[in-house]
């Protein structure tokens, strides 16, 4: 024990003694940031209106088409901005932080829901009168009857409702098995930004059009389903270069309005760009970027996916422009991080806005995550790593922002010197880079059907996912399971104390019946069963009935397999793609300590009855605290202890037995996932006590990460624990988020910094999916609980993501302060 | 008997350790020691018996639970004004109350193990080892007071390939230590005092044998890495002559490490869970002493390396 003084992590530091924070060079960025930081997001309505007003044109043709139209108008008349003092153009929405909507969605929530928007506790978003207005009296009466979430809604059978939502309208989730496509058109997505850099739009609606004229008009499928798709893809490379081209006419009148001479300079080169992109391929770095964030400005107009648009390889596709540049003289390291970063807070300016009230509870603190994916290996396996990999990982020590979200790929090669500057980042205590680790990613992704050059070139897309932008081709939002509802449900026969006497599970008998542990595991799969079979009939029916409402033409025209088969990515399958569809599994530890409680103290060592087991349940432990405490004491996943891991580990073989049968059954890959996001917190909250001592209504266990405060073996027995409980041999598995949380005391100096390298090195070995890191003292946390005015600043790492403490709900700030903190030994 | 079956008595075995030796290590502690430094941080290591433990800070209070008291038969749990007392005096060890406690307020320090037991839990982090250049650490207490089980545990730590490191008071015979050696590949000694009155005021015991085995270490062991540490205590050796003496006895070569420890009072409370005073209480470090000692020693190896 060698704790004495307290150490601060540069973080901390910076709260402390603003004067730390590095603003020289950065005055431009710092400035834009100031304007819009903190600041309560607004609505803005124009993209609901243009798409609105032009589908109501449009009914009775192809939906892809009629989508492409739809984004046309949208690009004509939608408001183009150029941030103050930025060095890129496009936004789709008012200067500020702001949001936009997709009635398509879920317009039959707006009139309901959007008048409590400014005022809901968790996220709150402000929006005018008039626009309120014309959302009220056009917009969604339009959407009435027509909207995914209805479709849905109505489409459920009632055994499937009974887990699904708790109310007619199917506004509030029932949070046992949770849809999470009603709030959302697709999974997170990554364009190939390299192709339109590298060719431009001209040149890939040029392909469209070659396509067109080669069709047989002579065969039905060709003029009915063919024609009108490549049509679209015509009218969307249409829409995007218009929309570009009105910056240009923008950039110069604001010029000539400019009284600053600088910034006059500055809105002429922009104008140039603007010209050039994305109609033409990229010839600089600055046309590059600019490049990459109209497409992404773009996609966001076309469709919600999920929170995020991701970067996609940033540091692979820019390079050549980057090097290129550098050589010239043309733009020096110092101008290419500040248009990187000119990037990164107009990006934190978009904020993804949740009418869905569920939605909401899933994605805490204005969560949207961009992923940057630097590091890994080039598509022929050597490393990829080079100088804007390096350019990345400064900027986020340097520049304290949560947006872009940086994820680094590691593999068993990469080189200690960018491991070097990964760890120091890592000890900068924001969260930044979440890893995720080829060595587990590529073999998998390509045994499950990628080309193995392709898998080598993923990007890390949303929390913790990787997306082969020309290959994969499933976009549903896939289903989240309550697994410690089965195990309540095991406990009450069936039912919950949340929803009083209804039949919610199956009634697997009186459980202090049963005689052997053998006959109690039983019945908890049964549970499970039941859960899990009714989340694959559900996620069938989403499936079914998503490409009826959604299409997207430009992520269609972008990617390799929709273009050869004239298929929008939304259909429900595409020829020569790959479907990595998933479920996720929340609860894992608190499912798995309470089964091993249980398995001890009642059937083996024989210290607690189960009577007496439901009766502290039933109380909440009120008067049992010595029950409880017995509960907490024995083995629990988390701590490297096989008594526990080898129940976590059977929960998960016959988790995925039954997902490869479900795979083999709909012809896609199904493949279980612990990645709760924020919502093991709205999850918990109707999960009475369970018996792994834990009170009612509290936060479930995150992801793949240990119950709180169970684990107190060290950070190395909880990768050990997730090693053990991986089942290898089998591959319907995908991402498992892990969460460390250690002090700045523990990784201080440069043997600090060492011991994170060897962390990270050795959790590549164990072929773990993903890793993160908080590096924050427990009192900064509680401090800013108690005083957020002067810790606005601080990032925390949620859950594949970072965000601003001080944003989050008081729930999930308790649930991060509770997650253990591993402090030297 | 095999060296696998050697018994020995444990009170903690530590996994990610990375402040004691290179890499992540586990630290696996020995009970007892032939010191009892008033500063020890590991009050727990020092008798060489199994010793009953009472943290109050874990216990559920008599109110909600009680179960302890009515387990003993010797009275050694009595209930005063509310609050749960323990008297070692009286307590025999049998082992009840830590049985029926659901909390582990009650508790053993110290525990019987084999030198196997003892691998395989130290295998668990195996992986870590392999990346960080970690292995075991033997700590306690003193290792090398038992003497067949330590030793038994290094030769089958080297048997699985294991790197070992020991931390030590160096209080034993030097043959035990010259045995120790062909086992190790680092070696951390606390040397506390030169002065033979004050050590033994403050420790207990003379300092005669340690400074023996120090020489034997600087004559005999060129080749091992061996890290000698001081912990700087307020009132006991905090001047610059006692650190100097120190520095001044130990030559300056590469393998050799001198180092000095800030003292701190992590170990208080268990002080209180077993029922003992701590002597120093009120007692802080002071940072800007430290500062300048720990200046004072890096200038004398500079000197010294260039000589």
């Amino acid at each position: 024990m060698a704790q004495c003084a307290t150490c601060l992590s540069p973080q901390e530091e910076r709260i402390a003694d603003s004067s730390k924070v590095k603003r020289q060079g950065r005055e431009r960025v710092f400035k834009i940031l100031e304007r819009i930081q903190f600041t309560v997001p607004h609505v803005d309505i124009e993209r609901a209106l243009y798409f609105t007003r032009s589908m109501r044109e449009t009914e009775g043709e192809l939906l892809t088409l009629r989508w492409a139209k739809a984004l046309k108008h949208v690009a004509e008349n939608i408001t183009v901005y150029i941030t103050p003092d930025q060095l890129l153009a496009g936004r789709v929405g008012q200067l500020g932080r702001y949001g936009i909507l997709y009635p398509e969605i879920d317009g039959d929530f707006y009139i309901e829901v959007m008048k409590d928007l400014p005022n809901r506790a968790k996220s709150p978003f402000q929006i005018s009168d008039s626009d309120m207005k014309t959302l009220v009296e056009e917009i969604a009466p339009y959407w009435e009857g027509k909207t995914y979430h209805e479709h849905l809604n109505k489409a459920l059978p009632q055994e499937l409702r009974t887990v699904t939502y708790d109310d007619a309208r199917g506004l509030k989730s029932k949070f046992v098995v949770s849809e999470t496509s009603s709030y959302r058109s697709a999974l997170q997505w990554v364009p190939d930004y390299e192709k339109v850099i590298k060719r431009g739009f001209i040149d890939i609606q040029n392909e469209a059009k070659e396509k067109l004229a080669n069709l047989d008009l002579t065969n039905g499928v060709d003029i009915w389903e063919k024609k009108p798709f490549l049509e679209a893809m015509v009218i969307v490379c249409d829409a995007i270069m218009i929309w570009a081209k009105r910056h240009v006419e923008l950039a110069k009148k604001l010029a000539a309005e400019e009284k600053d001479e600088k910034r006059k300079a500055e809105l002429l080169q922009i104008a140039e760009i603007c010209e050039r992109v994305p109609a033409y391929p990229a010839r600089t770095f600055r046309e590059a970027v600019q490049c990459q964030w109209f497409v992404q400005m773009f996609s966001r107009i076309e469709q919600k996916a999920s929170a995020i648009i991701s970067n996609g390889r940033m540091d692979q596709y820019l390079y050549p422009f980057y090097e290129q540049d550098i050589k010239n003289g043309t733009i020096t390291r110092d101008e290419a991080r500040e248009l990187l970063e000119c990037m990164w807070v107009d990006m934190a300016q978009f904020i993804d806005l949740y009418i869905n009230p569920t939605g909401n509870e899933f994605q805490e603190g204005y969560a949207h995550w961009e992923a940057v994916t630097i590091g890994g290996q080039t598509p022929d396996g050597e490393d990829a790593t080079n100088d804007l990999s390096y350019l990345f990982l400064e900027s986020k020590r340097d520049f304290p922002l949560n947006y872009p979200d940086l994820a680094t790929r590691i593999h068993s090669r990469t080189p200690e010197r960018f491991m070097h500057e990964i760890a120091l980042t890592v000890k900068d205590g924001s969260g930044f880079p979440k890893l995720i680790n080829d060595e587990e990613v590529v073999p998998l992704y390509a045994i499950k059907g990628a080309p193995i050059n392709e898998a080598l070139d993923y990007a890390v897309s949303g929390c913790t996912e990787a997306r082969l932008p020309n290959r994969e081709t499933y976009t549903s939002g896939c289903v989240y399971v309550n697994f410690a509802s089965a195990l309540e449900m095991l406990m009450y026969n069936g039912r919950m104390k949340h929803y009083g006497d209804e039949l919610i599970g199956i009634e697997t008998g009186d459980v202090t019946k049963m005689k052997t542990w053998e006959e109690f595991y039983e019945a908890y799969k049964a549970q499970h069963m039941n859960l899990l079979h009714k989340a694959f009939q559900q996620q069938h029916i989403v499936d079914k009935l998503r490409p009826l409402h959604f299409a997207s033409p430009l992520s269609s025209v972008l990617h390799n397999l929709c273009m050869k088969h004239c298929k929008d990515l939304q259909c429900e399958k595409i020829e020569e793609g790959v479907d990595y569809s998933y479920f996720e599994f929340l609860g894992y530890a608190t499912v798995v300590d309470s089964l091993a409680a249980i398995k001890k103290l009642v059937f083996e060592n024989k210290k607690l009855t189960m009577k007496e087991v439901v009766d502290a349940l039933e109380a909440d432990f009120e008067g049992y605290k010595p029950i409880q405490q017995m509960l907490k004491s024995t083995p629990r996943y988390g701590n490297n202890d096989p008594y526990a891991d080898s129940i976590a580990k059977d929960i998960d073989r016959f988790t995925q037995v039954e997902a490869k049968k479900n795979s083999e059954e709909r012809g896609i890959n199904v493949d279980v996932r612990y990645v709760p996001i924020t919502s093991h917190v709205p999850f918990g909250k109707i999960v009475s006590a369970t018996p792994n001592g834990r009170h009612a209504w509290f936060p479930l266990s995150d992801g793949t990460s240990a119950s709180h405060g169970a684990d107190d073996h060290g950070p190395t027995a909880v990768l050990m624990s997730n090693y053990h409980t991986k089942n290898y041999g089998m591959i319907n598995r995908a991402s498992r988020l892990l969460n460390i949380k250690l002090s700045p005391k523990c990784v201080e100096g440069e043997s600090g910094t060492r011991k994170i390298m060897d962390i990270i090195r050795t959790w590549c070995d164990l072929k773990l999916w993903h890793l993160q890191f908080n590096i924050v003292n427990r009192s900064t946390l509680l401090a800013a609980q108690k005083d957020p005015n002067n810790y606005r600043a601080l990032l925390v790492r949620i859950a594949g993501y970072s965000a601003y403490f001080c944003d989050l709900s008081r729930d999930l700030q308790n649930d991060i302060i509770d997650r253990t903190e591993h402090t030297e030994m | 008997m095999l060296d696998k079956d050697q018994e020995g008595l444990i009170f903690n075995i530590q996994n990610f350790s990375v402040h004691d030796g290179e890499g992540i290590r586990t630290l696996v502690f020995f009970k007892g020691c032939p010191l009892h430094c008033i500063w020890c941080c590991n009050p727990e290591s020092q008798k060489f018996t199994p010793e009953r433990a009472f943290n109050p800070m874990r216990c559920l209070t008599a109110a909600e639970c009680g179960r302890c008291i009515k387990a003993c038969e010797y009275d050694a749990l009595t209930l005063i004004d509310g609050l749960i007392c323990f008297t070692p005096q009286k307590c025999t060890a049998c082992g009840k109350c830590v049985d029926r406690c659901p909390s582990g307020a009650q508790s053993f320090y110290g525990k019987k193990y084999t030198v196997e037991e003892v691998i395989q839990l130290v295998e668990k982090d195996e992986s870590f080892y392999i990346r960080s250049g970690g292995g075991i650490t033997l700590s306690g207490g003193e290792a090398l007071c038992q003497p067949d089980f330590a030793l038994a545990l290094l030769r089958e730590s080297k048997k699985h390939s294991l790197r070992t490191t020991i931390e030590t008071c160096g209080h034993y015979p030097t043959e035990i230590l010259a045995e120790a050696c062909k086992y190790l590949d680092e070696l951390i000694m606390d040397i506390k005092s030169l002065n033979e009155e004050k050590h033994k005021k403050f420790t207990g015991a003379t300092n005669e044998q340690i400074l023996k085995n120090v020489k034997y270490l600087c004559d005999n062991q060129p080749d091992l890495k061996i890290t000698f540490r001081t912990p700087v205590i307020p009132g006991f050796n905090d001047t610059e002559e006692d650190i100097m003496a120190i520095r001044e006895l130990l030559p300056v070569r590469d393998t050799l490490n001198y180092e000095l420890m800030t003292y701190h009072r992590m170990g208080q409370p268990k002080y209180e869970y077993l029922g003992r005073p701590y002597q120093l209480e009120g007692v802080v470090a002071d940072e800007v002493l430290m500062k300048k000692l720990r200046a004072m020693i890096a200038q004398y190896a500079e000197i010294h390396k260039n000589a």
